[in-house]
């Protein structure tokens, strides 16, 4: 039997990166890995979906803003939904690919095929041609999160899809119900709208993203889907399905009353959820939580001292990066060194049109925090130079600062590359940066980062390029005040 | 059934807070009032906690090697409302709170898991498990600071991890409270080693993180696999540590040595073992330098003395208390026989044996080992012709006795065998000069090797 440092459980992004830097540490490392490398994340979540957003996003500028800019192209613009097809998935082949090659690398040991604890140092792997037992010091477990399935909406991935399902779709389907108004719903909703499907997202909640983010955010995108055609039922539930012919009957109650739309496709994203439920931790005695969560400290360790878990299985927010940042963390803890989880926020990036992008805290969660009094900031991308020439304007930067130190302690950007924009704000916020420090970097012109900067003086109360009242509030304040 | 809150009670005069050694019960134990509970270290003592309510053990809130400050919930335990409420206070001042059970928010939704709420800092974004309910090891971990406001940078915050210091209890001296670099690494100064990584640590910056509290065979060593084992800094090793280190840091050591003619000293010895015997006790030789230290002590009372570094000023101690040094298993400890002045060789004696037993066994009290006003080690004993010991601070002087040997000497020209024993005194150079203790070791040996002397001086 072979036996390691450490065995890392699921290729996501979590456990590659776990096992890279377990290597890079000198441990002898193997990846267990049942379906692709890169997990969900490289094959059927965040890459894949950002191909698609990517490609859509240039399909809708050149039907509505080419015209503006005096592009003319004469005749249809036409979607190849096979080619799309083929090149989203030789992005993700690129990047699962590149994993692939890193674990080579690196030296760690991919093993293919289905793990299943036997002890809490044994680990037996299924695969199609038989079974092999595998001893480790220490385990890993990162085998993230799957969709939750509703009564009524059993997945087939054909006609009722999870997101994997949709993504893997190859032709544009001419009407589509959304049951869910997450950011997996809202993201796939906005570029298979682009795409000239019909669509219609049926939300529980009064608001689309609640409680995923910032609900003046939130409202800028839900304007711009519904003004694209987009139709959100609000406080809405999806009752069940029937067939008829090729199209679906999905029955909706709403305000007591229950109607019926005819659609060819039904997408369920409720969410997702941890796979600790699973029983291949069983042998081993780690305790699982009723949601599914795999119970761990600061250090992401179990109740079993020789096993960690990490990403979506060891808790919110089920994000890749946090995941990432536990896989190093954890590595290092098993290397060593002495680690634990302080990472003071995860952002959170929403790939809708336009995008959201937040770091930190809320104006509500900082006032429970017990921050009693905060110094708000917003600046519109309308009046910055690049948003402008880009022809997109839509969207603002928000900064929420305590008003007794001026520490910056969120930020909220809903507007083009809002994704991109955020990590300055993620930065600041972890490294304790007060107002004055965003205000006082000098950014460059013309760029959409001189939007932060022109936040953080709103919320000083001198804003250049934005008219502010009350006027008059000095910049030159008394440095001893 | 109810949920009761067990808190650290009062430790003893002065002490705020104590360390955990380890749990005497573990969650699911029935458990009766005054039953020891945890096994806690303040300053030099372990002492053991008791809980004085009946229930069955809920939750177990701290880890091994954790600092627990008195009033802090230490356990909750489950019991009928009946019995969470009877006898009072009890005899050790504890204090009990209900709480209806411990709100069930979810962790997921910014909400802090009550282990984490019950110390005061802040949750994880994960879901917590109390360690001490499941018997995982990670002691010494601290929870994460995103639910703290604490001020630093990711940096600094690793830094603080690395040494081992709580970044929750640094006050920070930066901007708005920040904690600096600098005041992480002033608060966890002392006891710094290689660097956490087994290896390719990118950072050299960060080769001062003490020893990882992860549990032995965490590393694996470039070229012997399992070659090295890693034990945390607990207990009576972090406390001795700890006070080495500050002693060492502000004393301006020095140290004298001498040799004395204890030929009497041993003639007096021996012909008082019969005495002894029948008071059913044995007499050593450090009743008697002690009784020669005080009478030497008195005439210099400088070195009965402290240093008041705040006021600066010095303290001169009209009483003599007497530290000696005791190994025990668990290392070094200081038990003090108090205003020795007004006690007898026997009733020294007596004391000395019942406190080197009682340290032995772990089982002193905490106020059995504080306030000596100058101490004695007897390393002699074990071996070694001198030592240069470690003051205890705050006292200014620490005398070193040596084991007794026959050696050729020189007396009015002719060979001859004599008994002679090593003695140093190791001083605090600030108060006490070079000269000073030249004639202090020159006072004290001459009682030494006339020990009639000390009948003249007996109070």
């Amino acid at each position: 039997m072979q036996n390691f440092d450490v065995i890392v459980i699921g290729a996501g992004p979590g456990g590659y990166v776990a096992a890279i830097r377990s290597a890079q540490l000198g441990l002898k490392t193997a990846i267990i890995e049942r379906e692709y490398l890169g997990g969900v994340c490289l094959n059927v979540g965040c890459i894949p979906s950002k191909a698609m957003i990517a490609a859509t996003h240039h399909l809708h500028r050149a039907q509505h803003d080419f015209k503006e800019m005096g592009i003319m192209i004469s005749g249809p613009i036409e979607v190849d939904m096979k080619q799309l097809l083929k090149w989203k998935n030789s992005v993700c082949e690129k990047m699962s690919g590149g994993v692939s090659q890193l674990l080579k690398g690196n030296k760690v040991e991919i093993i293919r095929g289905e793990a299943e604890f036997k002890s809490a140092k044994e680990i037996i792997v299924k695969t199609t041609g038989g079974s092999q037992s595998y001893q480790s010091k220490y385990f890993i477990i990162a085998t993230g999160s799957r969709p939750i399935e509703i009564p009524g909406f059993k997945l087939d991935e054909k006609d009722i899809l999870s997101s994997t399902g949709a993504l893997a779709l190859d032709h544009i389907p001419k009407h589509i119900a959304v049951i869910g108004g997450g950011y997996i719903g809202l993201e796939i909703s906005s570029y298979l709208r682009k795409l000239g499907t019909e669509v219609t997202v049926i939300e529980a909640q009064g608001q689309l993203l609640a409680g995923v983010v910032d609900p003046d955010c939130a409202q800028v995108v839900a304007r711009k889907l519904e003004k694209s055609g987009v139709k959100v039922l609000y406080g809405a539930k999806a009752k069940g399905q029937s067939k008829s012919g090729s199209k679906y009957d999905v029955t909706i109650e709403m305000g007591g009353k229950d109607q019926t739309i005819t659609v060819d496709k039904i997408l369920v994203t409720v969410g997702r959820r941890p796979n600790g439920d699973q029983a291949q931790l069983r042998a081993a005695g780690i305790q699982v939580d009723e949601r599914g969560f795999v119970k761990v400290d600061a250090q992401r360790r179990t109740n079993v001292s020789n096993i960690f878990a990490i990403g979506d299985i060891a808790g919110q927010p089920m994000l890749a990066h946090k995941a990432s940042h536990e896989g190093v963390m954890v590595a290092e803890i098993i290397g060593g060194a002495n680690r634990a989880y302080d990472a003071k926020m995860v952002p959170a990036v929403v790939f809708t049109d336009p995008e959201i992008a937040s770091a930190g805290l809320t104006e509500t969660e900082a006032k429970a925090k017990g921050y009693a009094s905060l110094k708000v900031g917003k600046f519109p991308f309308a009046a910055n130079g690049r948003a402008v020439s880009m022809m997109e304007t839509e969207g603002f930067v928000k900064i929420i600062a305590d008003a007794k130190t001026n520490i910056v302690l969120g930020v909220h950007i809903v507007g083009p590359e809002a994704s991109n924009l955020i990590s300055e704000a993620a930065l600041a916020i972890e490294m304790g940066a007060r107002l004055e420090d965003l205000a006082l970097t000098i950014h460059p012109h013309p760029t959409l980062g001189e939007t932060m900067m022109e936040a953080a003086e709103a919320a000083l109360g001198h804003a250049i390029h934005i008219i502010q009242r009350p006027l008059n509030q000095s910049p030159v304040g008394n440095p001893r005040a | 059934m109810a949920t009761i809150e067990v808190k650290l009670p009062e430790l003893g005069e002065g002490v705020a807070e104590g360390e955990l050694v380890r749990w005497l019960v573990k969650p699911g134990d029935l458990v009766k009032p005054d039953q020891s509970v945890a096994e806690l270290m303040t300053d030099k003592a372990t002492v053991e906690v008791p809980t004085p309510y009946a229930g069955i053990v809920k939750e177990t809130l701290f880890k091994p090697g954790q600092v627990i400050k008195v009033e802090q919930v230490l356990l909750t335990l489950e019991s009928s409302a009946q019995g969470a409420t009877s006898q009072g206070a009890g005899p050790h001042g504890s204090t009990v709170s209900e709480t209806t059970s411990v709100a069930t928010t979810s962790a997921f939704q910014g909400g802090v898991h009550p282990p984490a709420k019950a110390s005061g800092k802040g949750g994880s974004s994960g879901t917590s498990v109390p360690m001490g309910a499941t018997g995982a090891s990670s002691s010494g971990v601290y929870p994460p600071v995103a639910e703290s406001k604490v001020l630093a940078t990711p940096a600094t915050r690793r830094l603080a991890r690395e040494i081992g210091v709580d970044i929750n209890e640094i006050s920070g001296t930066g901007l708005a409270g920040r904690v600096t670099r600098d005041d992480v690494m002033a608060s966890g100064g002392g006891l710094t080693s290689g660097s956490g990584l087994v290896k390719g640590t990118s950072n050299s910056e960060v080769g001062v993180a003490v020893p990882s509290k992860i549990a032995p065979g965490a590393v694996f060593g470039g070229a012997f696999v399992g070659g090295e084992e890693r034990v945390a800094i607990v207990g009576i090793r972090k406390k001795i540590a700890q006070n080495m280190q500050m002693a060492k840091s502000i004393i301006p050591h020095f140290t004298l040595m001498d040799e004395a003619d204890v030929t009497e000293l041993v003639n007096m010895r021996e012909s008082l073992k019969a005495v002894a015997e029948k008071n059913k006790t044995k007499i050593t030789y450090l009743p008697f330098v002690m009784k020669a230290l005080i009478a030497t002590i008195r005439e210099f009372p400088m070195f009965n003395a402290s240093i008041d570094d705040q006021a600066q000023e010095i303290v001169y101690k009209k009483y003599f208390n007497l530290g000696f040094a005791a190994d025990t298993p668990s290392g070094l400890v200081v038990p003090v026989i108090k205003q020795a002045d007004q006690k007898s060789i026997l009733q020294l004696s007596r004391e000395i044996l019942d406190l080197s037993i009682r340290a032995r066994d772990g089982k002193l009290k905490l106020d059995e080992m504080r306030g000596a006003t100058i101490t004695i080690t007897n390393i002699g004993s074990v071996g070694g012709t001198y030592a240069t010991p470690i003051i205890n601070h705050p006292e200014v002087a620490i005398l070193g006795m040596y084991k007794i040997s026959e050696k050729p000497v020189i007396k009015n020209g002719q060979l001859a065998a004599q008994k002679v024993m090593n003695f140093t005194i190791t001083a605090d150079h600030r108060l006490i000069d070079g000269a000073v203790a030249a004639n202090f070791m020159k006072a004290f040996l001459s009682r030494i090797q006339n020990p009639n002397l000390l009948m003249v001086e007996m109070y």
